[in-house]
């Protein structure tokens, strides 16, 4: 199954596991564009990935993390208090790009004190970032007494609405948010740290890879990325509730495993993630262009799910 | 017994390929009742697929296997148990957290209450009738997490026998096990051969299998070379019939010299290593012996920083290490390869240049970009140096036979530009062929002045690898043993405690 090291074309670059990502969302939309002709139309499409925005940047931390080993189920909850606080700075007077780098500092501060409680506590990821879920959720419902806090400056809500070329300024600012976590998890230490740590953490030691500052960085850049998350959310509504954000953490897994992360750490790709979150985000669109009931919709993204674990276990041979 | 004129097992004409390569090429292999048959071959030589089709793991594609003349169909590991066949894998198959006696009836609990309840008083007695004769130390109410590797393995045998296994294959029984253990599982191999039970053993040990083994079955590149009767071939044709070479045997050269390169001072930690003190000059080899459980790991464990140390210090080039961790000794120019390949060396799905380059990757980027180009040649440089075979540095290391993962984690510290290699059982579970080469590689780091520590349950490596020999027991450095004075005797004269 390997490919020959003479000279790397771009196609044998492209990895085998995301050209197989690749072929069921060119199935998926196969499939809708003949069910619907208003599928396959420019503005669906930019669309799907306006709606796939969020889910594709909590998603691109998640990975990183899965990658390193662990998982981090508090990214919704990290994304309302930063959402909360970030949108009280501004209603405060604070200038907007300020607030956004505050409110960005405050999902940095989440994530510091996750991977602080998993990386020096040696804590179970699964049981501090579930502590988290619930502790930050908390911390965003006192902080606003359970209300929204409305009328978000109309200078922030431009940023969120505006566009580039015609592409909304999330898909943008997502598409190079992909960008540097590809190119830190190919192209960087940390990225090969990251591996080695999610694939071998006690080889990666004896190795000299610093394992607690990999796993630290991984949980602070997905509470960097739930932030952002926030950030155009509450742009896009115009408002910051306590409550967004519930169950954000199971899509943004879902896509990296789509993608091709895998639970036991060590491997995963930020292609593959991005392509699983607009696999599930065409797939909502497209079941909703044909008026299927939300449950369905459900039921659909449960079958996508198993569905590409069945074919990563059937193509990766019995010794996985 | 009546005498049986058909074998208790045979294998004929076994062929099984894998996604088009062919790893057994009609191989066949007979075993009477009570006889112990060494299947022999070097890594890759298709002895663990052989065993793999025995016990049902995977299936062969053309040949047939009998039992006491009848054929069998084995195509799971229930069949391979049904039809009496058994298999003690390397690495123990057992839940550490559960008893003796539980793990005994592991996936066949004896039950009472109409089947509702588990029966532990009456897996508790047949478990020690079992064990009474095979070692009756064993407490088979303790969990199996606090026992040694040794009762383990007997547990697995008595596992065997609860099934009435006729055929027991082990595969590499006494890799971790002292000399005084191997010497109990010999006794244990008689009362079951007396009893009718036949055993398939795969060792790389020529003095084990020619202690016990009658007969045996030789492999090369998943094809049969031929079958011996032991003690009648030599240990010489048997490893020229597993290699197809003849293997030179190279006299220890030394290319010590008298610049201190590690000075160690009282090491400690806990009971384990106690006051460890030595000095290692440039060029040198120094062979740490003992029995397992003496501290030699440890000590070499403490040394590389990967255990933390109570007391003591270590220095490199007269300056003192400080910081915790593997990190500061890494960069201090110390590098372990370690005994436990896949979990303390390799990382498997990863490439051979992600392996190699981990604790330099730095070294290799430029503004925090790693260059994948200087990195991939500076790997194949190596790669070729330390002759890693296929030579596909892209490949994950994961797939590569033992041998040529151990030459991977050699070059892993090439790339470091380590200068004291700590090499914990550097050819444990290592092929022959690939044991030489790691030898001359050992050599050649000597050579070009690097200072090298080898800890080794294998007196033999010791002896032919070291320059100085210290001898541990109980903790301590009980001897240290140069020139002539290094013997097989000395070292275990120094190694065994007083009593």
């Amino acid at each position: 199954m390997t490919q020959s090291s003479t000279r790397p074309t771009f196609l044998s670059r492209i990895r085998f596991r995301d050209a197989g990502t690749l072929l069921g969302l060119v199935l998926i939309a196969v499939v809708f564009s003949s069910l619907t002709p208003s599928f396959l139309t420019g503005p669906n499409l930019i669309n799907i990935l306006q709606q796939s925005s969020i889910n594709a940047c909590i998603a691109l931390g998640m990975t990183l993390v899965i990658i390193s080993g662990g998982i981090d189920l508090s990214v919704g909850p990290v994304a309302a208090l930063s959402a909360v606080l970030g949108a009280a700075m501004m209603l405060a007077g604070v200038p907007v790009p300020i607030a956004i780098l505050g409110a960005i500092g405050v999902g940095v501060v989440c994530g510091f004190i996750n991977g602080a409680l998993i990386a020096w506590g040696g804590l179970q990821p699964f049981i501090v970032t579930l502590g988290g879920l619930s502790l930050y959720r908390a911390l965003a419902l006192i902080f606003t007494g359970g209300t929204p806090i409305f009328g978000l400056p109309a200078e922030f809500r431009a940023l969120t609405n505006g566009t580039v070329m015609g592409v909304p300024n999330p898909v943008v600012a997502v598409a190079l948010l992909a960008l540097v976590a590809w190119v830190v998890l190919n192209k960087t230490p940390l990225g090969e740290y990251m591996m080695a740590v999610g694939g071998n953490p006690e080889a990666a030691r004896v190795a000299g890879v610093p394992v607690t500052l990999t796993k630290l960085s991984a949980y602070m850049i997905s509470g960097a990325m739930a932030s952002i998350a926030a950030m155009i959310l509450i742009g896009r509504l115009g408002a910051a509730e306590p409550t967004l954000g519930t169950l954000w953490e199971l899509d943004a897994i879902a896509a990296a495993a789509i993608g091709g992360a895998s639970l036991m750490g060590g491997r995963g790709s930020i292609v593959g993630t991005l392509i699983g979150c607009v696999i599930l985000g065409a797939l909502r669109n497209g079941l909703t262009l044909m008026n299927v009931q939300a449950f369905y919709q459900l039921l659909a993204t449960g079958i996508i799910i198993i569905v590409a674990m069945l074919i990563d276990r059937a193509t990766s041979g019995k010794q996985g | 017994m009546p005498s049986d004129p058909a074998p208790r097992l045979s294998l004929t004409g076994i062929t099984k390929s894998f996604v088009g390569i062919t790893v057994l090429h009609g191989v066949s292999l007979t075993v009477q009742p009570g006889e112990v048959h060494g299947l022999l071959g070097e890594n890759g030589a298709g002895k663990s697929t052989m065993l793999n089709i025995l016990s049902g793991v995977i299936s062969a594609d053309s040949g047939e296997i009998a039992i006491n003349g009848a054929e069998a169909q084995i195509n799971s590991p229930r069949d391979a148990t049904a039809a009496g066949i058994a298999m003690i894998h390397q690495e123990l198959q057992q839940v550490p957290e559960l008893t003796v006696a539980q793990n005994i009836f592991l996936g066949g609990a004896l039950r009472r209450a109409g089947g509702l309840l588990v029966d532990h008083a009456a897996q508790e007695a047949e478990a020690r009738r079992l064990l009474a004769q095979l070692d009756p130390t064993i407490d088979v109410t303790a969990p199996v997490r606090g026992l040694r590797v040794a009762q383990r393995q007997i547990i697995e045998i008595a596992k065997a026998l609860r099934a009435k296994a006729s055929v027991i294959a082990m595969d590499e029984p006494t890799s971790s096990l002292t000399p005084a253990e191997f010497e109990r599982l010999v006794g244990v191999i008689q009362t079951l051969t007396d009893q009718g039970v036949s055993i398939i053993y795969v060792s790389h040990k020529m003095d084990e299998v020619f202690r016990l083994c009658r007969s045996a079955t030789i492999l090369r590149d998943g094809h049969f070379v031929t079958r011996v009767t032991l003690p009648q071939t030599s240990v010489a044709q048997v490893i020229e019939h597993m290699v197809g070479r003849e293997l030179s045997h190279i006299q220890h050269r030394s290319h010590v010299t008298d610049k201190v390169i590690l000075q160690i001072d009282n090491l400690g930690r806990g009971m384990a290593v106690q006051n460890a003190s030595l000095t290692l000059h440039a060029g040198e080899v120094l062979g740490i012996a003992g029995l397992v459980g003496s501290g030699r790991t440890e000590l070499l464990r403490l040394i590389a920083g990967v255990d933390a140390a109570d007391t003591g210090t270590v220095r490199v080039a007269g300056r003192t290490l400080t910081g915790s961790g593997p990190r500061p000794r890494i960069q201090a120019g110390l590098g372990l390869v370690p005994e436990e390949r896949k979990r303390e060396g390799i990382i498997r799905h990863r490439p051979v240049t992600s392996n190699v380059g981990l604790p330099a990757m730095r070294k290799f980027s430029r503004f925090g970009i790693i260059r994948k180009a200087a990195l991939t040649r500076r790997t194949q440089e190596l790669m070729q140096e330390v002759r890693l075979r296929p030579l596909d540095v892209d490949r994950a290391i994961g797939s590569f036979s033992g041998g040529n993962q151990q030459k991977a984690i050699i070059g892993r510290w090439l790339a470091a530009e380590t200068q004291i290699f700590l090499f914990d059982e550097p050819t444990r579970g290592i092929d022959v062929g690939a044991k030489a080469e790691i030898y001359d590689l050992i050599e050649k780091l000597a050579a070009e002045g690097r200072a090298i520590i080898v800890v080794s349950s294998e007196l033999p490596e010791v002896i032919r690898l070291s320059d100085r020999v210290l001898v541990m027991r109980e903790g301590r450095i009980a001897a240290e043993l140069s020139g002539d004075d290094i013997t097989e005797g000395q070292i275990a004269r120094n190694a065994i405690p007083a009593t």
